[in-house]
């Protein structure tokens, strides 16, 4: 018998034949001795199998089965608790970090391009910031005969915050 | 519904009285079944403490989905579907761990057993109900899972081949060729117990 025979006669024990392959299934075994022995013994084992699971009981009491269910559904119910906040400073130093380390690099970029100057500056120019108003700057081009003064707003001084208007030296 | 409401009802009335959040309800439902699904695992596993595991996910799980269960099927057998599944992801998280070897190859195909002789005699013939149990479950134990699973889902559940290939993601003829692979090596496995039993 070769295996497609053994997987038929199979299906014909467990009724997945066709009405037309079952009966001829129910023949073959009539007249086949070889046949009709696995088919009993296909048979046989299909019949120690039943009830098998009938009269298994779950190894743990009723209540000690059911609390386990119910604290597992509860915690489950249960929303997580949200994460911990991060205090400001961790927030803002996320973000510091790295905006500081750019700053040096572009500080360090600017020093090492800048060409050596009078006062530090490009030839010819100079960058004056009086001490008592650190919210002004004066730009001058000496080539170009240009004064140019810069002003932040607002200002953070008294001179500044006050009503009157400024003017160029 | 009371206590005693609760375990006279009947189980479409404790699924629509859990459905509306009543633990109690839920806890009958529990207590009628569990055996049940315990069982199954067990047959699926063959190992108690997984099938403890599995039959409890089972209820937590049923408990989550309890709103999608309209009725279609029986309660029972709409747990059980559960925890099979359940049994199934946890026997795919086993294959993937172990590796696959050359005997377990040939075990797919059929191997030797297909070709052996007949067992002629009914090894279990005569066997009283609780050795019988014990010898099968055995001769269950020593099936690789997926002839065991095969051999559950058609013996046990019922499933037809077509329902089993689905359900286990193969062909109906790997099905076929499992289940009579598992079927022959069972019939060998109770005869040798027999003829251990008769020396």
């Amino acid at each position: 018998m070769d295996h497609d025979e053994q997987l038929k006669l199979q299906a014909f024990l467990d009724g997945e034949l066709p009405e037309g392959e079952a009966r001829e299934a129910a023949e073959w075994v009539a007249r086949d001795r070889e046949a009709a022995a696995m088919l009993e013994e296909l048979r046989h084992t299909r019949e120690a199998l039943a009830g098998f699971e009938t009269g298994t009981q779950l190894p743990e009491s009723r209540e000690f089965f059911w609390s386990k269910v119910q604290r597992e559904i509860q915690r489950r119910e249960t929303p997580a608790p949200e994460p911990a906040r991060a205090p400001l400073f961790t927030v803002l130093r996320r973000f510091l970090v790295p905006a500081s380390a750019l700053a040096l690099v572009f500080a360090a970029t600017v020093m090492v391009i800048r060409p050596a100057g009078p006062l530090g500056g490009t030839a010819g120019t100079e960058i004056e910031t009086a001490l008592s108003d650190s919210g002004a700057f004066t730009y001058r081009d000496y080539s170009a005969g240009t004064t140019l003064v810069w002003l932040t707003y607002p200002a953070d001084n008294e001179d500044a915050e006050s009503d009157e208007i400024g003017t160029l030296e | 519904m009371t206590v005693k409401d609760h375990s006279s009802a009947d189980d479409q009335a404790l699924v629509r009285a859990a459905q509306r959040g009543d633990m109690a309800a839920f806890e009958e439902l529990v207590a009628r079944h569990r055996d049940k699904l315990y069982a199954r695992a067990y047959s699926m596993m063959h190992n108690e403490e997984e099938a403890i595991d599995l039959s409890q996910e089972a209820w937590v799980k049923g408990w989550q989905r309890l709103r999608q269960f309209q009725g279609e099927s029986s309660f029972g057998t709409w747990m059980t579907r559960i925890v099979i599944n359940l049994c199934l992801d946890q026997l795919r998280k086993h294959k993937r761990q172990r590796t696959e070897s050359i005997e377990a190859m040939d075990e797919e195909s059929g191997g030797v057993e297909r070709q052996m002789p007949v067992v002629m005699v009914n090894p279990t013939a005569g066997l009283e109900r609780g050795e019988l149990r014990q010898r099968i479950d055995r001769a269950l134990g020593q099936l690789s899972y997926e002839h065991r699973t095969v051999l559950v889902l058609h013996e046990f559940e019922e499933m037809e081949y077509k329902e089993i290939a689905k359900t286990m993601g193969c062909s109906i003829g790997t099905v076929m060729s499992r289940l009579f692979y598992a079927r022959r090596k069972l019939a060998v496995l109770l005869a040798d117990l027999k003829k251990q039993d008769s020396v």
